[in-house]
């Protein structure tokens, strides 16, 4: 494996482009980057399988929080959470760092890309120019892998995009180095070591159990199924907490962008979780996971209503208490079957 | 080699679209098959709220599930991109 060069280097007109890099859509930015980078570096692996064996699926409600201006919530495990759980299951290692200033930033992104090496870094989507106007949210922590620089403009190998794309310099700084909850702080990685070989059975089981653990048994009132039960509870208590109409039909709407529209979501990681079964269960030979994987399928389903739900009375300002207790209703379900069938899950891997 | 979506495949699409976000005043002729439904310049202009409701009622009605999000997003940027879509999944279950 190739590391890190020290050192600053002139960038000013230089041109690199890591031609063998193979640009590929993903389900999601995260897992969608480290699967490419790790397949560049020599490593077969599906992003379903990275998304499981680092056990990404999970849920956490956040009703009352410094850092957030209005309760919000993640259907996966935190950014950062997929390497490190990676490395301890597989031993991957990934050399990872954020900085103070923009030039600090880039001379270290422009040392590593001219280097050859393809390098994942932490973007707000909105300051990306190739994004269609209508689709640029302020998004912190969408993850993209920078292939080449040619003068003014780095090659982009963004999962969400079919083909590898241009971002001038300027706006990528600004998409590193944007303000606000969870700022990049143009944030970088790229794996420094990659195994041979790993124990896949041992990943997969560990991944999974994991998964149950933090979906099932962590103490804590707002992680888990008792997070998705939390939200349920609170989510009548939203039309107080809001400004007024526009803010909550605001706030009703990102339930559907974190749910759907940027980044995989609720019900995505929850397909994308039941192909990761559907592939353990062959690779470990146990064929009840595929049962659990088109179970898990339908729960993913059911997200998709939920967030549908959101964006209609959202949208249409259609904001009535009935509403609320209606998506509280629908969460209660969520979290009925997930708790089942994690439970379920939780047994057929021990 | 992939059949070529029908006339009458890309009618129903577009009648299932104004059927499930309520849209009257328009005739499916006027929607354009290449130009996209996003953004401007169809007669049809959607928003990601309508792109949720899309895929929900494609599926329902030719019972297929599109998982991935990205997938999503290129079967819906137009009806063209919608009827080849449905082609290759029915041949897949054909």
């Amino acid at each position: 494996m190739r590391k890190l060069r020290g050192g600053s280097q002139e960038t000013e007109n230089s041109v690199m482009i890591i031609e063998d890099y193979h640009h590929k859509m993903a389900a999601h930015c995260e897992s969608g980057s480290i699967t490419s980078l790790l397949n560049h570096a020599g490593m077969t692996i599906t992003e379903p399988m990275v998304f499981g064996i680092s056990s990404g699926i999970f849920f956490g409600y956040f009703h009352k929080m410094k850092s957030f201006a209005f309760p919000t919530f993640i259907v996966r495990n935190k950014p950062g959470q997929m390497r490190k759980n990676l490395h301890k299951r597989t031993g991957v290692r990934f050399y990872s760092k954020d900085f103070r200033n923009i030039d600090s930033g880039q001379i270290a992104l422009d040392n590593l890309v001219l280097s050859g090496i393809p390098t994942a870094t932490q973007v707000d989507m909105f300051y990306l120019d190739y994004v269609p106007s209508w689709e640029r949210v302020h998004i912190n922590v969408h993850f993209l892998v920078v292939i080449g620089k040619e003068d003014d403009l780095y090659k982009v190998s963004d999962s969400y995009f079919p083909n590898v794309v241009d971002l001038p310099v300027g706006s990528m700084n600004k998409a590193r180095f944007a303000q606000g909850s969870m700022s990049p702080k143009g944030f970088l990685f790229y794996p420094e070591f990659v195994p041979p070989s790993f124990d896949y059975e041992k990943a997969i089981r560990k991944g999974i159990k994991k998964a149950c653990f933090n979906m099932l048994c962590i103490p804590i009132p707002f992680l888990g199924i008792k997070g998705i039960r939390l939200f349920a509870k609170k989510i009548t208590d939203w039309p107080s907490m809001a400004r007024d109409t526009e803010h909550l039909s605001h706030e009703v709407m990102k339930i559907n962008i974190l749910l759907e529209d940027q980044g995989t979501g609720g019900a995505g990681f929850r397909f994308m979780y039941a192909t990761f079964l559907q592939q353990a269960s062959e690779m470990i030979n146990k064929p009840e996971l595929k049962a659990l994987a088109r179970e898990l399928m339908e729960i993913g389903d059911g997200w998709r209503e939920f967030s549908l739900f959101a964006a209609r009375i959202g949208k249409n300002r259609d904001l009535g208490p009935d509403k609320f207790k209606q998506m509280s209703e629908l969460l209660y379900q969520r979290a009925d079957k997930e708790e089942d069938f994690f439970k379920r899950l939780s047994k057929t891997i021990k | 080699m992939s059949q070529v979506p029908t006339v009458e495949l890309k009618t129903e699409i577009k009648n299932l679209i104004m059927e499930t976000l309520g849209i009257s005043g328009i005739t499916p002729d006027e929607i354009d098959d290449e130009e996209p439904l996003f953004g401007g310049g169809n007669a049809l202009t959607l928003d990601s709220v309508d792109a949720l409701e899309i895929i929900m009622a494609i599926q329902r009605k030719y019972k297929l599930r599109i998982a991935d999000q990205n997938l999503a997003r290129s079967v819906i940027k137009s009806i063209n991109s919608i009827a080849e879509f449905l082609v290759t999944e029915q041949e897949k279950q054909s």
